[in-house]
């Protein structure tokens, strides 16, 4: 019996891959896993464009926040796998590497302003950053003169709000204050549901990541020693303490939370980057800021020389061609690729559209007022922080790092243990990362 | 036991009426937070929207086009799926119960004890492997899936009619063939109609499982086209970047209410389906 | 019916389902199996690593914090569960007014997913919470009577059903002799309608069981593993259930799908255990009747 039964699923199960063989269409498609959320809507619509002009399919699917590595996951390993997906630089290159393609020789290669922009590793070009961004805390320029003009105010102008010491006065004041001013607090909350807390374990956690590298003068390590972990505590007690809500909640507040307080300027800073411009700007109803009214500051820590400080610009987002697709959506993707950075329509909803800072030759500038400003910093001559997050060992540590942090916001959870998510989860997850 | 007293039974109606309506009221928190402002949601859940709060059905207009997936075709997913799924499990689970109770040689033994087997073993051991076959055969789609329903729900299904068979009397089918049908009119002919119950019990239990499954389908379907309700509403709900919490409201409320009319007008069926389902379960 | 007639409709009466079977069930498992003994990215570069995985999962703390975790979850609802079921139900057909009304109130909530439940929970917890400033996903205790009050609330009126079925099939003729000897009503509730349901506790037990073995989509909507515990340098999720730690492993990380592959064998194995121990009670059940 066992016999007859076996040999009739070996049948069934040699028939299975049949059916694989001949669902397949031949057709060059491009399959798009986008990274970021915010530009969901105009990514399907560039690719509803480029469908239009040359009848070559393009899907653009866009991952949940906080499981785009999950899904690639999960979407690599399907027959009609992306053949376009992002990388956050070495480490996630590490995970991916057998499946990224050489973009050596390619024509969007050629467009791209300098190789610095590139994931390289031997001679082989793997990846492709294809937006530069700029985060700091954005602050409300009607509010904040509102404060300097203020009889409570010790700090009276912008140029004197150059390290942590004058903005912890500066946010205490407000927060002391917040009726006279209008607002509900100093800062958004800093929520921490997973739609807003990567702002904090991941962007934030890059400010101590960043000096410890500078004093080291290394870019990556396997052991992070959490030697400005007191710097961080202070710029999170900060946030938490002076925030239009209890820290205690910060649990459930999201990311739009934190967005509506700032749009309805019920709070005066705001740490979040150059996408978040579209999402805060005035819209058809009124509500918003005008584009006039948007600074950026530097996170401020409390670290030597900070006074020359600048605005945390860097990449995370960097294009991979799979490598295991077949030639033919291969070549669709990158000659999808090469009319996003070069064609009149690719070019300006990149810039428009999506308000992104790109390093390719053809680049429109980005009407975008924070760009504008992150680019007078550097005019200036402040030094730029570099985005080191991409050396964070694993999605996992950024989690671990969440749940302390909001633990600690909330009063369950102790410093210590946002200091050992810090500092020994870096060793097990660079240890699991590497084995 | 509360026969005799008279007072002790109305005690107990207030005691389970009350008892009743705290139980009920989750659906009622819900269903009147979707009337409120999305601001005074989470800040205030259990207070009736007022004056300032109330907005209409504005969370419901904004829930239906919410996120980068309209939700009218999630639905039409999870009808489309529920319905087909569950009529190709009752109609083949049915005909393969009825064959290897009567045949009863070793494969059919087999193919039963598999079946009982497939019953213990819990999603997480195939999800990933699952997922993977069915992308292979391109079942990742909604006609697709239901092969896969077909197979992982098999056993029960299989389990539940087997157990029927047994009780329905040889003298009936025989007496059949003696007047010529052969099987397939036989089993149509009247085996089926003497499993209604059992056919009811199953169609209940397959029906709740597939509408409310959210793992098989969100690692089956193919996410570039297809989600579910259930899908839908974990991929809204504080991931998308922004999360609209009055949409999220609306969109359970517009969730419940097809399995609330299905509950309704088949109570009897289903309270009976259960019964049914625990006796042979 | 002769079966040699039978005979040449198995293709039409036997392959349907079983080709899907093969397709569903018996491939998947099978290839699940020899995964767990492989360490793979994805299914095309799996490499045989013998038992590595197995225990890479036992050293796994987080695993066994789940056990641990799931062992008492499921110990404490079963409980609860069967109680209050068996308590309304006993109730319900004791001839009160508006029974079939108070049936269906208690029965709603198991028709809503568990996805949409966890969502309706936390909007209730958290509301209720936040007059303490504090959150579900905050405190681990929380989060356990949080998932234990979800479950109880879909799962009681399912079992509910079961036992008026069972309540209602005793004879009343065994009443009246308990009537006629002068039995109190905590007597006859303890020596007749307790030993007379004991295949409905037989039944709902194990289905509770199973239930709350297997919890993953409310664990996942409603608390979703929070709040993480930081022990040496591992943040240990203090709510994650089994299903959800192997899911975890398994989508968090792509180094580590053997690995997750093989807490699912374990887990099926924990499962299948329970599964045989209530074919063993079942039948000794059937043997008694």
């Amino acid at each position: 019996m066992i016999k007859k039964i076996l040999a009739l699923t070996l049948a069934i199960l040699m028939i299975i891959p049949m059916f694989a063989a001949c669902g397949k269409e031949d057709t060059a498609s491009v399959y798009y896993l986008n990274f970021k959320p915010e530009q969901d809507a105009q990514w399907k619509a560039l690719a509803a464009t480029y469908t239009q002009k040359t009848g070559i399919p393009v899907t653009v699917v866009t991952a949940a926040e906080g499981t785009y590595e999950q899904t690639l996951t999960s979407e690599m390993d399907k027959k009609e796998a992306p053949t376009l997906f992002q990388v956050n630089g070495p480490v996630g290159l590490a995970n991916w590497k057998d499946y990224c393609y050489d973009f050596s020789g390619s024509k969007v290669l050629g467009e791209l302003t300098s190789n610095d922009f590139t994931l390289v590793e031997g001679n082989k070009v793997y990846g492709i950053a294809y937006v530069v961004e700029t985060y700091g805390i954005i602050y409300n320029k009607t509010l904040l003169a509102k404060y300097f003009a203020s009889n409570f105010a010790t700090i009276k102008s912008i140029d004197k709000l150059n390290n942590f010491a004058a903005l912890k006065t500066v946010a205490e004041e407000i927060q002391a204050n917040k009726t006279a001013l209008g607002v509900d607090g100093a800062f958004t909350s800093a929520g921490m549901d997973s739609s807003s807390d990567w702002r904090f374990q991941t962007h934030l956690a890059n400010m101590p990541i960043y000096y410890e590298y500078q004093a080291k003068g290394i870019g990556s390590t396997d052991a992070i020693e959490g030697k400005y972990l007191d710097n961080y505590r202070a710029i999170w007690d900060l946030y938490i303490n002076n925030a239009t809500c209890n820290p205690t909640v910060l649990a459930s507040k999201t990311g739009t939370d934190a967005e509506t307080e700032f749009k309805t300027e019920k709070a005066v800073f705001y740490q979040n980057g150059t996408w978040a411009y579209g999402s805060v700007k005035k819209d058809d109803s009124g509500i918003g800021l005008e584009d006039s009214e948007f600074g950026m500051l530097p996170i401020y820590i409390g670290a030597d020389g900070e006074e020359n400080q600048g605005l945390c610009t860097g990449s995370e987002n960097f294009w991979c061609v799979n490598s295991k697709a077949s030639e033919a959506d291969i070549q669709a993707t990158l000659d999808f690729l090469y009319w996003v950075v070069t064609s009149e329509e690719g070019t300006s909803s990149l810039a428009n559209d999506m308000g992104f800072v790109v390093p390719f030759k053809s680049a429109k500038a980005a009407s975008n007022p924070l760009v504008t400003i992150a680019n007078e910093y550097i005019a200036e001559g402040k030094t730029s922080v570099s985005w080191n997050f991409s050396s964070i060992p694993s999605e996992k540590w950024k989690k671990g790092l969440g749940t302390a942090l909001t633990q600690y916001a909330a009063g369950t959870g102790t410093w210590d243990s946002v200091g050992s998510a810090f500092v020994d989860g870096w060793k097990t997850e660079y240890a699991a990362a590497n084995q | 036991m509360f026969k005799k007293n008279a007072i002790g039974k109305t005690i107990t109606t207030i005691i389970m009426t009350l008892i009743s309506v705290v139980y009920i009221s989750p659906i009622f928190i819900v269903l009147m937070n979707s009337f409120k402002l999305k601001t005074s949601i989470s800040a205030s859940p259990f207070v009736l929207p007022g004056a300032e709060s109330y907005v209409g059905l504005e969370n419901y207009m904004r829930g239906i086009t919410f996120g980068d997936y309209p939700f009218y075709k999630s639905v039409m997913y999870s009808i489309f799926i529920t319905v087909f799924s569950t009529l190709a499990i009752l109609l083949f689970t049915s005909m393969t119960a009825w064959y290897i109770t009567r045949v009863d040689n070793k494969i059919c033994r087999g193919i039963y004890y598999f079946c009982v087997f497939s019953m213990i073993v819990p999603f997480q051991m195939v999800m990933y492997t699952l997922s993977k076959t069915a992308d292979t055969l391109n079942l990742s789609n909604p006609v697709g899936i239901i092969v896969v329903y077909l197979g992982f729900g098999a056993g029960l299904a299989v389990f539940m009619f087997c157990g029927f068979v047994k009780s329905i009397p040889l003298e009936i089918e025989e007496a059949a063939n003696i007047d010529g049908c052969g099987p397939i009119r036989t089993f149509f002919g009247i085996v089926l109609p003497i499993m209604k119950p059992t056919l009811i019990s199953v169609c209940i239990l397959e029906t709740m499982w597939i509408w409310n499954d959210y793992l098989l389908p969100y690692l089956v379907l193919d996410i570039k086209n297809y989600r579910t309700i259930p899908i839908h509403i974990q991929y809204l709900n504080g991931s998308y970047g922004q999360s609209d919490i009055g949409a999220i409201m609306a969109l359970i409320v517009l969730s419940i209410i097809p399995i609330v009319v299905f509950y309704f007008t088949c109570q009897k069926h289903i309270i009976k389906g259960i019964m049914a389902g625990a006796v042979k379960g | 019916m002769n079966k040699r007639q039978l005979k040449f409709y198995f293709p039409i009466f036997v392959l349907p389902t079983f080709a899907a079977f093969c397709i569903g069930f018996i491939y998947p498992f099978l290839h699940g199996v020899y995964l767990s003994f492989c360490k793979f990215k994805t299914t095309s570069d799996a490499t045989w690593v013998g038992i590595q995985n197995y225990i890479d999962a036992f050293q796994d703390p987080s695993f066994l914090h789940a056990f641990a975790f799931t062992a008492v979850f499921t110990v404490v609802s079963v409980v609860l569960i069967n109680v209050l079921a068996f308590t309304v139900a006993h109730v319900l057909t004791g001839g009160i007014k508006g029974a079939n009304a108070f049936r269906t109130v208690f029965f709603m909530p198991n028709l809503i997913g568990g996805v949409i439940l966890g969502y309706i929970w936390q909007l209730i917890f958290n509301g209720i919470l936040q007059n303490w400033s504090t959150n579900i996903k905050l405190n681990s205790t929380f989060g356990f009577w949080g998932l234990i009050i979800l479950l109880c609330w879909q799962q009681i009126g399912y079992m509910m059903i079961i036992y008026i079925s069972g309540l209602n099939s005793i004879p009343e003729s065994l009443y009246e002799a308990a009537k006629v000897d002068g039995a109190t009503k905590w007597q006859t509730l303890r020596k007749v309608t307790l030993p007379m349901m004991m295949p409905s506790i037989t039944i709902c037990t194990f289905l509770s069981l199973t239930n709350s073995f297997k919890l993953f989509d409310q664990n996942l909507a409603l608390t979703a593993g929070e709040p993480g515990l930081q022990v040496g340098g591992e943040t240990i999720y203090q709510t994650e259930m089994l299903a959800l730690n192997i899911y975890n492993t398994f989508y968090q990380n792509a180094n580590t799908r053997g690995v997750g592959q093989a807490k699912a064998v374990v887990f099926f194995l924990l499962v299948a255990v329970i599964g045989l121990a209530q074919l063993y009670f079942t039948r000794k059940r059937e043997v008694q009747q």
